[in-house]
């Protein structure tokens, strides 16, 4: 078990890694994100997949069991609009906030956005669809 | 102003930060479920507390057990085993999202505390994810010599999808809402389901994360050749 302390350094410092690396690859900008999709430049394509392997082999030296999950019936549908909404707006829910760090002030825009649809999702699961929909985060 | 890293060396460096988080606290991270717990704070201050008082009353129970065969000079209670044997309670109901049982999910290989199996991280450090995520691209933009103040998403998103200002604001807005609400149904993003899951190899971010890839691909092909 570890202390509420050593939790939050632990994210303070992933944080700080997390935004760092994602700068440095590009991930902010809209043009590379456009060739990555595009397969016009596969180098943050290879970063985030070669990052993938590493994981996993990693966790599979580490015998990190694999997460139990239930490909439930908000997965395709909730990727569906995701996917979307990041080849629009050039922003998955950390990109907007490293590119308003980086100047992009627009992106904010894209950050109400995001708050409005996490809260909204929210609202209609708990109304209408009332999936049990996971996280992987914990 | 220096060129983006090299794909390898971004590979190591996602892959450092995801193995490091999930080592330093038996959890895995996800950029969407920390927005979504500070955005429903209250509710999520109402379920530490209702944690703690569990654990309090956990605690009390063992301790109690503990007593009890010390007493009597006795092994194990049945009291002492009901008090280890308890989970956590299912949050479903309250949270809105799951949280698994300990009866629901799989044996672990190790004896280690695995991602399912310990508490959600205080909703102080979803907070502080945040912040620091904001830190730590700040950081890199001023140290590559890429920190600019403007006004518009770079001469790429004028180009592909709009240079109209009023437009740029209905798409940024429009994307961040599908972002947002496609993440918390699909329960995940390229943090959570594309680098933690797909790296623990869990067949629910497989999936949701080539749907999702293969959506931008697409959307952005069609930016990119029709629009």
């Amino acid at each position: 078990m570890r202390t509420r302390g050593a939790i939050l350094l632990a994210t303070v410092v992933t944080g700080l890694g997390l935004g760092f690396t994602v700068t440095n690859i590009g991930f902010g900008d809209y043009a590379e994100l456009n060739r990555m999709f595009t397969f016009q430049d596969p180098r943050m394509l290879l970063s985030f997949g070669g990052a993938v392997v590493i994981i996993a082999c990693v966790f599979a030296l580490l015998r990190v069991r694999r997460t139990p999950g239930r490909i439930h019936a908000g997965v395709i549908p909730g990727a569906v609009l995701f996917g979307t909404g990041w080849a629009i707006s050039g922003g998955c829910p950390a990109i907007p906030i490293i590119q308003v760090a980086g100047g992009y002030l627009p992106a904010l825009v894209t950050i109400v956005g995001v708050v409005v649809g996490i809260r909204l999702c929210r609202w209609s699961n708990g109304r209408y669809f009332h999936l049990d929909r996971g996280s992987c985060g914990l | 102003m220096t060129t983006y890293w090299p794909w390898w060396a971004g590979a190591v460096g996602l892959a450092l930060v995801t193995v490091y988080y999930s080592l330093a606290t038996d959890r895995s991270f996800g950029v969407s479920s920390a927005w979504d717990r500070v955005l429903h704070w209250r509710r999520e201050r109402r379920l530490e507390r209702m944690d703690e008082e569990f654990a309090d009353n956990q605690a009390l129970a063992e301790a109690l057990a503990a007593a009890t065969a010390e007493h009597f000079g006795t092994g194990p209670s049945a009291a002492q085993q009901v008090a280890h044997g308890q989970s956590w309670p299912h949050r479903a109901d309250v949270h809105g999202q799951s949280w698994p049982q300990r009866a629901d999910v799989e044996p672990p290989v190790s004896d280690a505390p695995t991602p399912t199996s310990v508490r959600p991280a205080p909703l102080v450090t979803q907070a502080a994810l945040l912040v620091s995520i904001f830190l730590g691209g700040l950081i890199a933009a001023v140290t590559s010599g890429r920190f600019d103040l403007r006004l518009d998403m770079g001469p790429g998103f004028r180009s592909l999808v709009t240079a109209d200002p009023t437009m740029m604001i209905v798409l940024l807005f429009t994307g961040g809402v599908l972002v947002g609400f496609g993440t918390r149904l699909a329960g995940g993003c390229s943090s959570g389901h594309g680098l933690n899951g797909c790296g623990r190899l869990s067949p629910v971010s497989i999936v949701a994360t080539a749907v999702f890839f293969g959506t931008a691909a697409a959307v952005s092909f069609l930016l990119w050749k029709v629009f």
